[in-house]
């Protein structure tokens, strides 16, 4: 019988990608070395956990667009999770189908590959391709969320849920039994479609950023009231992952990563209220209900999380910023928030011009600077804040320089997110 | 955007060509784009009347439709031809030609003879096998596929709807179209959205 099942199972090699959205390399390393992810701990052992960069802004849906196309956001066409209209101050919210690379299941369903999408951020609304889809963080519709249509009903009967429910996130008895409860289905659907025929195996877990978001002091801080829970609910991640590897076999390629990493909020940084106060940004009415009461003096501003936009003549209504002057204003900028101090910390670790950063095609969609703040300042763009500094009931930020990524590829020098899809890709190649 | 480009159809009589250019050109319309199709059954009827299925007469014939797309092309129209266009050496000249001032993007329906005789829409490949037809590409007359198109299509394996969103999502990667308005949300999947991105502050 055995054998008769041996033969059954048999099948061609996969490449296994397990993600976690949000893991800094360095917590990963703390919970393998307490014993809290000892099968995670085992895949290093046969593998190399790096420590890698996450894309810039550092947030899920421009670093996971950077991994399924290899590519910069000036080419993937990504930013953040929201972009103004063209010539208009209304937001959009960009999504997979705005997304203007291939991704690398594109690439390789041209060779006949098969590939299964799990839970992968900025993959909704679903759209066709060689293998199966549910779609990641921001899907709200779970018939939209799936490729095929008949995935819905099995998602359904399993009762899968695409996300916990974050607007309860402040009643922490609901949010750890919410957590616990969507990463059990989500691995019961993973482990379920594993069966599915496919070459590329992509299952991420984004349970594990809403935790962060939420209870990072509970996970850094052994004192912590929920530290206990917060490294019970770790151990079932690790158990999720467990359940995958034990399905692989030593042909198998596996790999895993996060998107960015993850540290303690001292405090929110409002960058909008700061360039009211330095004479950059003017609103019709303080605080504005909407970017649209931006005044025609405005010279800059700023969007989430850390991106900032030069009000240029002719891009926005009401923009009236020659482009001969664009030069100056950004030497500015740059003094103001290299100057930008709290409590006598520096609030910025790095200040960068688009060009710096960027290359492709939608460069001129790209903010004109993004800003990397030091660990501690959580940047945000929210035009309604009234104040430049504030602590609310966010506990963890998102960092970029501490993302992680297990893999038996050598790399010379730190790797970086855009790095990711060359690896899978060559497995197809090679 | 809205740059003018000739969008090719090549493959054996019956492989989808007509069908599918007729698909792309309603999807382009709705877009916006300036669209105008050159089908080589038509064509026969007017441009190239009279010319026969000798490869002197078949070039010339590639040549003029080559010729028409071309101009069109660079005057900020998509022109979508579909035509048997057996030969690479005229097709690749065509393209040259084309890519002076705008792009060539080349789809290749392919569908087995098999698969064809047993379709048969028009009946011919009955005929071109009793020999009643003569000079019938992929019975009686050389057919050569293109070696690196931009698209290809199985027709003869997958719906005409998957043919369709492959040939559409390449012409929005190569940027040549607009993408689809309609990828946008809903508005109440924007509010639900907004309201996500709200309980993870990113959004104020």
């Amino acid at each position: 019988m055995s054998f008769l099942k041996n033969i059954l199972k048999k099948r061609e090699p996969r490449v296994v990608m397990i993600g976690l959205d949000g893991v800094p390399q360095t917590l990963l390393k703390k919970l393998m070395d307490k014993g809290i992810c000892p099968n995670i701990k085992k895949l290093v052992k046969s593998s190399r956990l790096y420590q890698m960069d996450a894309s810039l802004p550092e947030i899920s849906s421009v670093s996971w667009a950077s991994f399924m196309t290899g590519t910069n956001p000036a080419r993937h066409g990504i930013f953040g999770f929201t972009e103004l209209k063209p010539n208009s101050y209304s937001i959009s919210f960009p999504n997979y189908l705005s997304l203007k690379e291939k991704t690398i299941w594109d690439r390789i369903g041209e060779k006949d590959k098969k590939s299964s999408i799990l839970n992968l951020p900025g993959t909704y609304p679903a759209r066709e391709h060689k293998g199966i889809l549910i779609s990641g963080f921001v899907a709200i519709d779970l018939k939209k969320s799936v490729y095929p249509q008949s995935l819905y009903e099995k998602l359904k009967s399993m009762d899968y849920r695409i996300d916990v429910d974050t607007t309860r996130a402040k009643d922490k008895d609901f949010f750890y039994k919410d957590l616990f409860e969507t990463l059990e289905k989500r691995k019961k659907v993973f482990s379920e479609l594993w069966d599915e025929q496919c070459d590329l195996f992509v299952a991420v877990i984004t349970d594990t950023d809403r935790l962060q978001h939420f209870e990072f002091d509970a996970i850094v801080d052994e004192n912590a009231e929920r530290y206990e829970s917060a490294m019970r609910f770790y151990q079932k991640v690790d158990e999720a992952v467990g359940e995958i590897l034990d399905k692989t076999n030593d042909k198998d390629f596996v790999m895993m990563m996060s998107d960015h990493g993850f540290t303690q909020i001292e405090e929110e940084v409002y960058l909008n209220r700061i360039l009211v106060q330095n004479g950059f940004l003017k609103w019709e009415e303080d605080p504005p209900s909407e970017f649209g009461k931006m005044a025609k003096e405005t010279i800059a501003f700023a969007m989430d999380p850390s991106r900032i936009y030069i009000h240029r003549k002719g891009k926005y209504p009401k923009g009236s910023v020659e482009e001969k002057d664009v030069p100056k204003i950004k030497e500015d900028l740059k003094n103001l928030f290299a100057s930008l101090e709290r409590n006598g910390k520096k609030v910025i670790k790095s200040f960068f011009f688009k060009e710096d950063i960027y290359e492709g095609d939608y460069l001129d969609l790209a903010p004109d600077i993004v800003l990397l703040s030091n660990y501690g300042f959580d940047l945000k763009g929210n035009p309604k804040a009234k104040e430049p500094f504030d602590k609310t009931h966010f506990s963890g930020m998102h960092t970029r320089d501490d993302a992680f990524l297990i893999t038996d590829k050598e790399f010379s020098k730190k790797p970086h997110i855009e790095d990711v899809s060359k690896i899978i890709l060559e497995k197809f190649n090679g | 955007m809205n740059k003018g480009f000739v969008l090719w159809f090549t493959g054996l009589s019956g492989s989808g060509k007509s069908t599918l250019s007729k698909l792309v050109e309603e999807r382009l319309l709705e877009r916006g784009v300036k669209v105008e199709v050159l089908d080589g059954d038509e064509v026969r009827t007017n441009l190239s009347k009279g010319l026969g299925f000798s490869k002197e007469d078949r070039d010339t014939n590639i040549r003029r439709i080559g010729y028409v797309a071309k101009l069109l092309s660079r005057n900020g129209v998509c022109a979508i031809t579909a035509a048997i266009s057996p030969y690479r050496e005229i097709r690749d000249e065509v393209r040259k030609s084309v890519e002076e001032r705008a792009a060539f993007v080349e789809v290749y329906c392919e569908c087995s003879i098999e698969k064809l005789t047993e379709r048969d829409v028009k009946g011919l490949y009955k005929k071109a096998l009793a020999g009643e037809i003569k000079n019938f590409t992929g019975v009686s007359d050389p057919y050569e596929p293109p070696l690196n198109p931009e698209v290809v299509c199985k027709t003869g394996e997958e719906s005409v709807e998957t043919s369709l969103n492959k040939i559409i999502k390449t012409l929005e990667m190569m940027k040549l179209i607009p993408v689809d308005p309609s990828a946008d949300y809903t508005e109440e999947e924007e509010e639900e959205v907004a309201k996500r991105l709200k309980d993870l502050g990113y959004l104020g």
